[in-house]
């Protein structure tokens, strides 16, 4: 019996023992009688010492200590009180603790068990940072993801609206730019007196300005993005000032205005700067000046402020009698479509962008330009603008064409629907030593095209019945000529330049139509042609891109070469096969599949483009009766391909040794 | 994501050519391991050598007709671990496949083209930013 009670008693000691959490006893009077090996791991005290001591003294806080001493008396226990024991590195607990009674239920002293919560505490304080950190990077994350993806659906929206709109506008206006600037052109080559010269040549001039400016239409996007470029390139001030003089010359006369002109003649003769640009913003400013002046004079004062030697600061200043500005408006004059008064574009007509564009020319070149005006006595633009200084002298440019007489008797046909425009056309190319035919659509160009052989084609896009494009592809695909193809639009997006080496045009030219461009591009056409009239046919396949690719590893291009040998008969085999079973998805698969291998192996762009065709004509089922010749022209081709990679892969693997 | 162990990526094309191209840029620009398939089938087979990005052809029964098609291929890959991001690849230009593929869970559409390696260096550092964010926050959840 007394054994057994031993034995309980020993085992429920272990159990105490074993416990990693502190346990004391403590008497009535508040000295410790009995510990576990916990509390003195934890105190760093010996047993001995311990016991016996003043429980109160190993807390930080020994009156609340005491306090729940008492509480346990009174209450018979306490749960969760935080103390903190005063050991080396004054650990957080949390005391449970009750009563414990003799046989007769008399209290005979407290068990106190504490809680080491360092760990508790460390991980709490981990979550709460943590959790912010959590909650902050998923806004971010959120945040981003729904920003790019409002930005980038706007931006989209933005671009193919803003694209189709400026193609249609520069459409509509370069037609008819066409025709002016090119009649004006035929005029300025007749006979004509001093003063119709010089009027005339302010027409061209102010077309050719216009024509500036719907090119600067077209790069609004660019402007839109802060991405204006500027040319830097020597001109002649003089010339340019002059130029643009000439051009108000007629309206200041109408007026009854004067025109005093001051030119500081210590400026170099030949600056280095974007003259299109500075002819715009002066433009727009001796405008508005000769617009809102009913008497009085319009000076121009040129002056150079400052120059070293690299640099000239320049200083124009165009200075009016005219109605002048309220003191109140002029800080808005500089905003998009604004005018000093809303009367004033009833009166004086305009749009209120002039003096926006020319600030923004002015700062984005690093100008400043500044405005002060008087209302009722008159208003003065100043414009304040760095120029690079030219090493190189200026030379005079030359208005003749140097004419290849090698080249007379080219016969061209100009395919183009309006006759004004074949008129203007037929001058141009008259001049030339050309003999031209014209075709009114791609149609009748077709037809002549049987009938009568050419050199060369000039094509237009827009025409009825049958568009340059469809024109292009029929006499590429169909007529299977090589004939050179020159595009004239007046639809100059990349877009339409794609669609142009698509349906295998050579080259395009914008309208208005630049005779000298026309003239070189005509030429160099026509050079190229020559070798290729001969029976040697030249290579289709060009490595460079692939060498690139593989920084001209031998290895690794033999290997491509090799795939490209083993994967593009199989595929020609599928088309063929496909020809013969009509089935038109096998035929679209593995045209698709093909597409790739042509840029690789540096194959002409109109191959992928047969390729593309026949991918969509399969895929779509349409045009099904013009696959057979279209297969065929790419088997013929991939034979060549296939032929010439070989020698290729023999010459690598030589080389290699 | 141990530093020492490299990114291993699944290129798959039954286009050859484009294929052993997309390879050779692979291996001149990245650190990343490069494992190559010429079918959907082979891809998933090797599913077990866990790839972190698979880069996954539109078309892959363009040469076989009898082999399983990109989406279908996606398919299958998402459901054996709809933690691998894929990537498709087309030479088709069109705004309805890229959203079909996007539907069937793909990370990324990238049009076949000069410019489509770089396009997938990007789209693959997204993914690893996009996967770092996430395990942070895993992280941050089981810690809570």
């Amino acid at each position: 019996m007394e054994n057994i009670k031993t034995k309980e008693s020993q085992y429920a000691r272990s159990l105490i023992e074993a416990s990693l959490d502190p346990l004391f006893t403590i008497s009535p009077e508040g000295k410790i009688t009995d510990i576990n090996n916990a509390s003195i791991s934890i105190t760093e005290i010996t047993r001995e010492n311990l016991i016996g001591t003043d429980f109160f003294e190993y807390f930080t806080e020994p009156d609340k200590a005491r306090e729940i001493y008492k509480q346990v008396f009174a209450e018979g226990f306490v749960a969760d009180f935080p103390l903190t024991i005063r050991d080396g590195k004054l650990t957080d607990v949390l005391f449970n603790g009750s009563v414990y009674k003799d046989e007769h239920g008399k209290v005979i002293g407290v068990v106190v068990v504490a809680r080491d919560i360092t760990d508790h505490k460390r991980i709490e304080t981990e979550l709460l940072i943590a959790k912010e950190h959590a909650e902050l990077a998923t806004k971010i994350a959120e945040e981003a993801q729904s920003k790019a993806e409002e930005a980038t659906q706007i931006a989209e929206n933005a671009v193919i609206s803003k694209q189709q709109f400026l193609s249609n506008m520069s459409h509509e206006i370069r037609t008819p730019m066409n025709s002016i600037i090119g009649f004006t052109k035929v005029m300025l080559k007749t006979e004509l007196t001093e003063k119709q010269r010089e009027y005339v040549t302010a027409i061209k001039m102010s077309g050719d300005v216009l024509t500036v400016l719907i090119d600067d239409i077209l790069d609004l996007a660019k402007v839109d993005a802060g991405k204006m470029t500027f040319e830097r390139k020597p001109f002649k001030m003089t010339s340019s000032l002059s130029a643009m003089i000439q051009l108000f010359e007629p309206k200041i006369k109408e007026k009854n205005l004067k025109l005093s002109n001051n030119y500081d003649s210590n400026i170099p003769l030949v600056l280095m700067g974007d003259p299109v640009r500075l002819h715009q913003i002066l433009m727009n400013l001796v405008s508005n000046s000769v617009k809102f002046t009913l008497n009085g004079t319009i000076t121009i004062d040129v002056d150079m402020l400052h120059q070293d030697d690299n640099e000239v600061i320049i200083e124009f200043k165009i200075t009016d009698t005219g109605i002048g500005i309220a003191e109140d408006k002029i800080g808005h004059i500089f905003e998009n479509f604004q005018q000093a008064t809303n009367d004033t574009s009833r009166l004086y007509g305009g749009t209120g962008l002039g003096l926006a564009i020319a600030k923004q020319l002015t700062e984005q070149q690093g100008g400043t330009i500044t405005i002060k005006s008087k209302l009722d006595k008159g208003t003065s633009c100043s414009v304040i603008m760095p120029f690079k200084k030219s090493k190189k002298e200026l030379e005079l440019e030359s208005d003749t064409i140097e004419m290849d007489t090698d080249m007379k008797g080219t016969k061209v046909l100009v395919v183009e629907d309006i006759a004004l425009n074949q008129l203007l056309m037929k001058t141009q190319l008259d001049d030339y030593g050309f003999e031209c035919d014209f075709a009114g659509n791609g149609k009748v160009a077709i037809d002549k095209m049987q009938k009568n052989t050419y050199d060369i084609i000039l094509m237009d896009l827009q025409m009825p019945e049958m568009n340059g494009f469809e024109a292009a592809e029929h006499i590429r695909y169909h007529l299977n000529s090589k004939i050179p193809i020159i595009a004239l639009t007046a639809d100059v997006t990349t877009a339409d330049l794609k669609k142009c080496k698509a349906s295998g045009m050579n080259a395009y030219i914008s309208k208005p139509v630049d005779e000298k461009l026309l003239y070189a591009k005509i030429i160099d056409l026509l050079k190229k042609r020559i070798p290729a009239k001969e029976p040697v046919r030249s290579r289709c396949v060009d490595l460079s891109y692939l060498s690139l690719r593989t920084k001209a590893n031998p290895e690794l291009m033999k290997e491509m070469i090799k795939l490209y040998l083993d994967q593009t008969p199989e595929l020609i085999g599928i088309m063929k096969q496909s020809l013969a079973d009509n089935d038109w998805d096998s035929m679209h698969s593995a045209a698709h599949k093909m597409i790739p291998s042509f840029s690789i192996m540096g194959i002409p762009q109109e191959f992928e483009n047969l390729t593309k065709i026949v991918q969509e004509y399969s895929g779509t089922k349409k045009h099904l009766n013009e696959l057979p010749e279209l297969v065929l022209q790419l088997e013929s081709i991939c034979l060549q391909a296939c032929q010439e990679l070989n020698e290729e892969y023999g010459k690598i693997k030589k080389s290699q040794g | 994501m141990t530093k020492d162990k490299k990114i291993l990526v699944f290129l798959v094309d039954d286009d050859a050519l484009f294929l052993k191209s997309l390879e050779i840029d692979f291996m001149a620009n990245t650190a990343c391991e490069i494992k190559t398939f010429a079918t959907g089938e082979a891809c998933l087979k090797n599913l077990k050598d866990n790839p972190d990005v698979i880069i996954l052809d539109y078309y892959l029964n363009g040469v076989n007709k009898h082999a399983i098609n990109g989406l279908t291929a996606l398919d299958r890959i998402k459901a054996a671990n709809p933690q691998i991001p894929v990537i498709m690849l087309s030479s088709q230009d069109k705004i309805d496949v890229a959203v079909n593929c996007m539907k069937h869970q793909a990370f990324d559409y990238i049009v076949k083209s000069e410019t489509a390696f770089l396009r997938l260096q990007k789209a693959i550092t997204i993914i690893f930013h996009y996967q770092q964010i996430e395990k942070a926050l895993s992280w941050y959840m089981e810690k809570m």
